[in-house]
């Protein structure tokens, strides 16, 4: 082989090379810009989570505190004024849904983060699922004259009239939960919220639609991030702290489903989630056809070993 | 040798210091095995995207997560950074891209990119893997001994 090059040669290997060095100093400083940029938003995120901390502690701390004080003055009202009682109750189960609410959701979160959800996949009893998320709001939207219309449109032939699907029960009250309590937050006084349940190629949808504030296009993108708050919700019956829609698609995730918005700013939103159906794992997720192929990884050519 | 079994499932993560063969099945996804040549135990991860960016969760969804707390979770459970080894697999890319080529978001290829940058960064060597490629992989990890059977799948799932 002849080693030597023409000075052309040379000067088209040189230039090939410098564009080359070009390209890769162009990727380094691509590759700095979305560090600091990542950067930056760790330290949002820092900062939102400490202000998240030290929210959370009013926000137990006063729920606790007011229905410590409610069941004091409920033990020495006098037995004429049980009208009195009934209205106190009503406020200590005001304060204790919030409180629970906010701990399931607190909870979930941390479970999450450290990778601790797994499905847990059962056949469910949708109508009874989500009608028993409905009634679980009930005293607060009376409250609120919030009346929440269920439109169930699983119709016969899709089985019997008791429709079972399988996913995972508690996560999926959970994430309708956390939509609906959305929902309350930004409905105006004496107004409706429509929840409908259908079937579509084998999915499950469940939408939420309020009347309420609506969603800016811009916040449309942001609403799920953790620990970020919209300022404008109506009602002060849930705080929040930017936790549940978070969680909603977090554990959507696990449900292997989604989520969509639909939103005008001053016209109310609908929140839309679609889950598969999941396959029940029996207790040992090795059995089945597709554990056995390993069981003869000794004869079996298809397996390797690392 | 009598073993435990656990499945393991995107986004979570898994130690242990009793044998245990731990099954996955991955896409696009990577796992992460560790394994500790002293005390003869190991750790398992299965995460979907590269990075976590702070917005949504900090959960073991993102490869810089899981692989921190698969390695903090190591040493809880008694093991040196120095005696760890490591294995990854997956990253394949199962989505096609527009032109029929491999897709360009890359997620496979950028799943394996951070194990590779993180491990480095602890100074752990990659003394196995077998990643990229465009199909879904079902993987089995011993935790006593680190071994991995590894089969590739025959449909394009995940």
């Amino acid at each position: 082989m002849n080693n030597n090059i023409t000075d052309r040669q040379l000067l088209k290997e040189l230039s090939a090379r410098l564009k080359q060095k070009q390209e890769t100093e162009k990727k380094y400083a691509d590759l700095l810009t979305e560090y600091q940029a990542m950067g930056k938003r760790l330290k949002d995120s820092e900062a939102l989570k400490s202000h998240f901390i030290s929210n959370v502690t009013n926000e137990i701390v006063n729920p606790f505190t007011s229905i410590l004080g409610l069941s004091k003055a409920i033990l020495s009202v006098e037995k004429q004024d049980w009208k009195k009682i009934v209205s106190m109750v009503a406020l200590i189960h005001n304060e204790a849904f919030n409180l629970d609410f906010q701990l399931k959701n607190i909870f979930t979160a941390a479970k999450i983060e450290a990778g601790e959800i797994l499905p847990n996949v059962q056949k469910v009893h949708i109508r009874q699922l989500i009608q028993g998320v409905i009634d679980s709001f009930s005293i607060v939207t009376r409250k609120m004259d919030i009346d929440i219309q269920f439109d169930y449109q699983i119709q016969l032939g899709f089985g019997d009239k008791d429709y079972y699907f399988n996913t995972d029960a508690e996560k999926l009250k959970q994430i309708i939960s956390n939509i609906l309590n959305n929902a309350v937050k930004y409905s105006y006084k004496d107004s409706k919220i429509i929840v409908k349940c259908w079937m579509d190629d084998d999915l499950l949808f469940v939408s939420v639609q309020d009347f309420g504030t609506g969603i800016s296009d811009k916040n449309q993108s942001v609403i799920f991030e953790r620990f970020k708050r919209l300022d404008t919700g109506i009602n002060s019956i849930n705080q929040g702290h930017g936790l549940g829609l978070s969680i909603a698609k977090a554990l959507l995730d696990v449900l292997e489903g989604d989520i969509d918005i639909k939103s005008t700013k001053g016209e109310g939103s609908t929140f839309t989630i679609s889950i598969p159906r999941l396959k029940v794992v029996n207790t040992d997720p090795f059995g089945g056809d597709d554990g056995m192929f390993f069981d003869n990884a000794a004869t079996d050519d298809d397996v390797d070993l690392f | 040798m009598e073993y435990s079994q656990h499945f393991l499932y995107p986004s979570s993560f898994f130690a242990s210091r009793e044998p245990y063969v731990v099954k996955t099945v991955l896409g696009s996804c990577v796992a992460v095995c560790l394994w500790d040549k002293k005390l003869h135990f190991g750790g398992i991860n299965h995460y979907m995207l590269p990075t976590w960016m702070g917005t949504d969760l900090a959960s073991p969804k993102y490869g810089n997560i899981a692989i921190e707390k698969l390695i903090e979770k190591m040493k809880f459970m008694g093991s040196r950074v120095e005696d760890l080894q490591a294995k990854i697999f997956g990253g394949g890319e199962l989505l096609q891209g527009v032109d029929g080529g491999p897709s360009s978001t890359q997620i496979g290829e950028r799943n394996i990119q951070i194990a590779k940058l993180l491990l480095e960064a602890n100074k752990i060597p990659i003394v196995a893997s077998c990643v990229g490629g465009q199909r879904g992989r079902k993987i089995l990890f011993f935790t006593d001994t680190g071994e991995v059977r590894h089969k590739y799948l025959e449909k394009r799932q995940f």
